[in-house]
């Protein structure tokens, strides 16, 4: 294998004017500095499928506006597909597709078509193998009947969809993505997850996304690199991270009578209240279901919904683990 | 420059299909704006009614630098529309999208918008050169160099001035304030202007190199006053062009994201 990506002791450094305090607080500001990114370390080879995880702040859409040649580090020295992001910007936009969740590279007033033909001008790409790659996307994204849409007249999912096909059309063998799913709702993240997946395996693409969604990282990646406060803290097979960390749901069950006590193993109780119980689910020693029957066998229950433990509880689970081992 | 011609001709006609899409507000756009050029241009009519002329304008003469204003104004506003929000973009993060394409950072940010209004002011500013500003066929070539001068001029300006978005967030409006006020300078005969107020209105709000320097060369044509209007915009356009590019920098180093 051979690394598309290298970089090594990477920094950012943030600096800004914070007002002092009272009312003339702001001609005398204070100069303060954060360490976006501090001292990041990591190669990425061809074909593997990275997910950089963290709380927010943790340095990840910053690390990730570096490898795509957008900002400029304080020091330290990286390496994408050869190329120095960002002395080498230009040229390295041609080979990698880059997606923002929050900010889109399409024309919001423009059918999609239009915007998809609009960068085949910016990528110089040649007409029959847009065409014969437009094609592709359509199909395989359902995206037939979007075609035609102005972009800011559809749902957050289909947009994605599309900013998504964008990024492909000239056949980036590189493909960066920051927070694809966000905001979206299941069936549409499953589509992108499913997606994503199934294009970089199909066409031997590296991926690195950041994302706060567990499910992300256990669906589309096959490595994890946690960050936090803009250092690596674990940088492991998703497996591996999958079997010590993301084994867990959360389960909230919603009663109208009495509640009940579930002796199962695997299951510890949370914060509850008098018509609601939150379940902590260990599913390596129990299966979800078998939680939701013995729910249900019990009665009264009116509602049930079953979560992802949030990203932070995952992160400080990790980095527990990982200062507890140092 | 061939490749970049046909892109952003490509990104012009989509903005124009844009502002097209909802017909009716574009006719009412127009009317507006054609209504609007013409009660300014009915209050000169009236005003040099009464006074013959403004040191040494007459009525002819400020129909020109109307008509010029206009037809800039009109052409920037269609082919260049994003110059009015650059700021806006550039302070709302659409930077960092267009950073990761290989080309059109500029141009996708002038030719984001097409404004309906924009034609209204062409219409006026081309009828108002037309019938009232006493130019013949043969000042053509003249006056189509007065017209490039002038719009390269307003178009930099405009283009400096939202390049403070990239030092402070305040620039939200403030750019297009001093754009304003620039077209506001444009819209009155350049001999009222003394002093002070000259040397603003010939270095920082440019109105004095976007249509006076350009009306005077089209009435009294000569190499001079040739030079003077082309300096000026091969000036301002490497101004502007400079300052994106320091601002760029800035925005690239991070500190405009922080």
């Amino acid at each position: 294998m051979s690394a598309v990506i290298t970089i090594a002791n990477l920094r950012k450094q943030y600096s800004y004017a914070k007002r002092g305090r009272g009312l003339f607080g702001g001609f005398s500001p204070q100069h303060v500095s954060i360490d976006a990114v501090d001292g990041v370390s990591f190669q990425v080879e061809r074909g593997e499928r990275v997910a950089v995880i963290g709380p927010n702040g943790a340095g990840k859409s910053t690390t990730l506006k570096m490898l795509s040649g957008i900002l400029e580090p304080t020091s330290g020295e990286a390496s994408v597909l050869g190329l120095t992001p960002w002395r080498d910007r230009k040229a390295l936009a041609y080979r990698i597709g880059v997606v923002f969740g929050q900010r889109s590279q399409l024309w919001g007033e423009l059918p999609a078509r239009d915007s998809f033909n609009q960068l085949r001008h910016i990528y110089d790409q040649d007409k029959a193998v847009f065409e014969r790659r437009l094609g592709e996307m359509v199909e395989r994204f359902a995206l037939a009947e979007l075609l035609d849409q102005p972009v800011h007249r559809m749902s957050l999912g289909q947009r994605m969809r599309c900013e998504i096909t964008a990024s492909l059309l000239h056949g980036p063998g590189l493909l960066f993505l920051d927070e694809p799913t966000i905001g979206l709702d299941v069936t549409a993240k499953a589509a992108i997850r499913d997606f994503i997946r199934d294009h970089a395996r199909d066409h031997g693409q590296t991926v690195l996304l950041t994302s706060h969604d567990t499910r992300d990282i256990e669906l589309v990646c096959d490595r994890v690199i946690v960050v936090n406060a803009g250092r690596v803290v674990v940088d492991q097979p998703t497996d591996q991270l999958r079997r010590r960390f993301l084994g867990r749901k959360i389960v909230t069950l919603l009663f109208n009578g009495a509640q009940i006590v579930l002796d199962l193993p695997g299951v510890t109780r949370r914060a509850s209240d008098a018509h609601a119980v939150v379940l902590d689910v260990d599913t390596r020693l129990v299966r979800v279901e078998q939680v939701i029957t013995a729910a249900l066998t019990h009665g009264g229950v009116e509602d049930i919904t079953i979560e992802d433990p949030p990203m932070e509880e995952v992160i400080h689970d990790i980095y527990a683990s990982a200062v507890a081992t140092r | 420059m061939i490749g970049f011609l046909r892109l952003y001709a490509l990104q012009v006609g989509a903005a124009v299909r844009m502002s097209f899409a909802d017909r009716a507000n574009f006719a009412l756009q127009v009317a507006g704006m054609a209504i609007n050029n013409l009660v300014f241009l009915t209050l000169w009519v009236l005003f040099f009614a009464g006074f013959k002329s403004v040191g040494g304008w007459g009525f002819s003469d400020m129909a020109l630098l109307l008509g010029l204003t206009m037809t800039i104004v009109g052409t920037c506003g269609v082919a260049f529309g994003g110059y009015r929000d650059m700021a806006v973009s550039i302070l709302r993060g659409e930077l960092v999208a267009l950073l990761t394409q290989p080309k059109g950072l500029i141009s996708r940010l002038l030719a984001r918008e097409s404004l309906a209004t924009a034609w209204g002011d062409l219409a006026g500013g081309i009828t108002v050169l037309s019938l009232f500003a006493k130019v013949s066929f043969t000042d053509l070539p003249l006056l189509i160099l007065a017209l490039s001068a002038g719009l390269t001029v307003y178009l930099s300006a405009a283009i400096s001035f939202a390049c403070l978005a990239f030092w402070a967030s305040g620039a939200r409006s403030f750019a297009r304030d001093l754009t304003d006020f620039t077209l506001l300078f444009s819209s009155y005969p350049g001999s009222i202007y003394q002093g002070a107020v000259k040397v603003v209105a010939y270095s920082i709000l440019p109105a004095g190199f976007v249509v006076m320097a350009p009306v005077e060369m089209l009435r009294a044509p000569s190499p001079t006053s040739v030079a003077v209007v082309v300096t000026a915009a091969v000036g301002y356009a490497a101004l502007a062009a400079g300052l994106f590019h320091l601002g760029l920098r800035r925005y690239r180093s991070g500190a405009s994201l922080a």
